[in-house]
């Protein structure tokens, strides 16, 4: 067992003494991992819509409009007079400029007659992906002050006598047209007016507050329980990956070197066997992957907040990923004769494993036989395993599944690694 | 302390070694003489059980044979392919070559001391391999192989590629390894080296040994006359003889030299005269 330590211990050591493979494995993961934990999480950066806001009805309506879009976290405001942001937008400063026209207040404060409020959008042409999204904040925030219209019963029958009174003043040709209508306002009224109506809804919004036209509930779907808690209990994972990958990828590689070094030769000179020498590399190997996967998770524990689901079924996840990469890096060992070749075949190898099996491109995103073909990457098992114990709630059964396909995929990689082996 | 008996290896058609019986003695520096593809290389991958013989068989008297790992601690391999990690300090790199002899704790700590002042590289130690020079580099590959101090060393061309200083350097640490009786096979293809630091030498070619003494043993035996050059009034004259001596007085009492030179007979004209040519073919 001394020797097979010393043999790991100066792989090791040359791991970290070669500067371009330390990177890949240890501070290429890490920053994956930070750069798309922050990108999904919103962070580096507001996400808001830059927008300008010019509010030509200044009326207390209009003001309190333009305070509820100001308070929206969804949008970044800037209130200036028209000139200026169509400017600001002409610029390219803000995605868009709105303008809430002269008569705005008074059509909001109407709800079943006359036109309806008017709001003059402009976009930047180069930013039609924010119009749709600022069409939806905009709409939300409109149909919020008109929902706060039912939950106030006084404000309410105001509206409705209003409505009635422009009913009765139309010309006498249209009163039958207008009738059910009419009608139906005088039904309203007469609702609003119960005294139960007035003292349940009276100092509070409750009854009404909540009114909305379809309630639909959504719910993340991930194995009965919940989804990633942040985005860095994804993106952690994936760099655990890319960190195995680039382990796999710099020990096949360092056997090559070293059969073309010579220093292959005199470890076979040694009172060694042929065994002990790659048991020796995978000992590296394996060492490499679990230390560079504690240190990604020390990392996302004290500083991302990850919480692993189950630590016990992710020690097991990672030992098993450990062994399915050490088997790798004996098959890509094989796959060239000098380290330029082995290196150009081996990134290509598995640069392929991670595309199908997830590593790159999330496999929902992909098309159906993709994620079919995704079941031969042993990147695909590896995610999986990975973020089944950190927040899939895998149970042990399930875990075991897939810690065995990829211990499937170590014993495979490494017979034919060992097979085909040129000493 | 190994023994050759009827090794024959080939490569696919290609001969290596054929028939090749030897035995190095205790305490001797063993020259094995020849031109590059002579099968110098592949013997030694025989003799510490880098390569399987197709036939005969290979031995370390009292240990049994090399392909058994645990004879090899008994070995010491300079292979002529520098198998250093550059990455590593030199001090690294033996007290890594150290640990797979078994050594460790003070005596690896010793050992590798004593092994790079013996090559005079005790300053520079704690420097890694890819700031040494090409000299220094062939002097640490011989550190690494007596690093753990084995009986017999094998070293394969250990002074390919390397400045007059460090050859010389090697030369000293081949002497001084005798000195302390330690057995040393010595692979080249430089006449002079086996001239001056081997006690017997075999003279490949082909994979077959075609002679096997000491130097003088050699000579006398291939080698034929010295050769007498002598230039007088007259013009040059060219002599082949058993006594220079005596050659040069009677050239001076027929008349008045100008100038003379004996070339004496070495192992280029062993060789040359046992393969019709030159050692550096």
């Amino acid at each position: 067992m001394g020797t097979i330590l010393a043999l790991a211990g100066k792989d090791l050591r040359l791991l970290y003494r070669d500067k371009a493979g330390f990177f890949f494995v240890f501070i290429f993961p890490l920053l994956f991992a930070v750069f798309f934990g922050v990108i999904f999480s919103g962070g580096g950066g507001s996400s808001a819509i830059p927008i300008a806001l010019v509010d030509q009805d200044s009326t207390a309506a209009s003001r309190a409009f333009v305070d509820t879009l100001k308070q929206a976290a969804e949008l970044d405001v800037l209130e200036a007079g028209l000139a200026e942001a169509a400017d600001q937008v002409r610029r390219g400063k803000r995605a868009a400029y709105i303008v809430l026209k002269p008569g705005f207040g008074e059509a909001w404060g109407r709800v079943f007659w006359g036109d309806p409020a008017e709001v003059e959008v402009g976009l930047d042409p180069s930013r039609k992906a924010e119009a749709g999204m600022l069409q939806g904040v905009l709409t939300r925030y409109f149909m919020e002050g008109i929902q706060s219209s039912f939950s106030d019963p006084q404000k309410m029958r105001g509206n409705l006598q209003s409505g009635l009174e422009a009913l009765q003043s139309a010309p006498d040709s249209e009163q039958t047209t207008w009738a059910p209508l009419r009608r139906s306002l005088e039904e309203m009224d007469r609702f609003f007016a119960q005294p139960e109506v007035a003292e349940d809804t009276a100092g509070t919004t409750d009854e009404f507050a909540g009114w909305q036209p379809l309630s639909v509930t959504v719910s993340d779907v991930a194995i009965e329980r919940h989804g990633p808690k942040n985005p860095f209990e994804v993106s952690f994972p994936q760099a655990m990956i890319w960190a195995m990958l680039g382990c796999a990828a710099t020990f096949g590689i360092s056997l090559v070197v070293e059969r073309a070094g010579g220093t292959l030769v005199r470890l076979q000179m040694a009172p060694l066997t042929r065994g002990r020498i790659l048991a020796g590399k995978g000992l590296a190997c394996f060492a490499a992957v679990v230390g560079v996967t504690l240190m990604l998770l020390v990392i996302a524990m004290l500083v991302f907040r990850v919480r692993p689901g189950s630590p016990g079924l992710l020690a097991l996840a990672v030992a098993s990923a450990a062994l399915c990469y050490v088997g790798l890096m004996m098959f890509l060992s094989v796959l060239g004769r000098t380290e330029a070749s082995a290196s150009g075949i081996g990134w290509a190898v598995l640069l392929v494993l991670a595309m199908i099996g997830g590593g790159m491109v999330p496999l929902f995103i992909m098309p159906s036989w993709m994620q079919s073909l995704a079941t031969f990457s042993p990147v695909r098992w590896t995610i999986l395993a990975l973020e089944g114990a950190i927040w899939r709630g895998f149970d042990l059964g399930l875990m075991l599944q897939h810690c065995a396909v990829l211990a499937g995929f170590g014993a495979v990689g490494f017979a034919i690694g060992v097979r085909a082996f040129r000493w | 302390m190994i023994r050759f008996d009827q090794v024959r290896k080939t490569y696919g058609r290609t001969v290596a070694v054929d028939g090749l019986t030897l035995q190095i003695h205790s305490g001797e520096v063993f020259g094995l003489l020849g031109p590059n593809g002579a099968g110098k290389t592949t013997i030694v991958g025989l003799a510490v059980g880098l390569l399987r013989p197709d036939q005969g068989a290979v031995e370390l008297e009292g240990a049994g044979s090399p392909l058994n790992p645990a004879v090899r601690t008994r070995l010491g391999v300079a292979p002529q392919t520098l198998a250093l990690y550059d990455e590593l300090s030199g001090r690294e790199n033996l007290a890594f070559f150290g640990r797979l002899q078994g050594l460790t704790g003070r005596r690896l700590a010793a050992r590798v001391d004593r092994a790079l002042d013996f090559v005079q590289l005790g300053d520079r130690g704690r420097d890694r391999v890819k700031t040494y020079s090409g000299g220094m580099k062939r002097r640490l590959n011989l550190a690494a192989a007596l690093v753990h101090d084995p009986p017999l060393l094998l070293l394969d061309e250990p002074t390919v590629g390397v400045d007059p200083q460090s050859r010389n350097a090697i030369f000293d640490n081949i002497l001084e390894l005798r000195r302390l009786g330690r057995t040393v096979l010595y692979t080249t293809h430089y006449m002079e080296e086996a001239q001056r630091l081997c006690d017997r030498v075999g003279i490949l070619d082909r994979g077959r040994l075609l002679a096997l003494d000491t130097v003088e043993g050699l000579i006398q035996a291939h080698s034929g006359k010295s050769l007498v050059v002598a230039q007088d009034e007259r013009g040059e004259t060219r002599r082949e003889t058993d006594d220079p001596v005596a050659e040069l007085a009677a050239l001076q009492a027929r008349g008045r030299l100008i100038s003379f030179r004996v070339e004496r007979p070495n192992l280029e004209s062993v060789f040359l005269n046992l393969t019709g040519k030159q050692l550096r073919d």
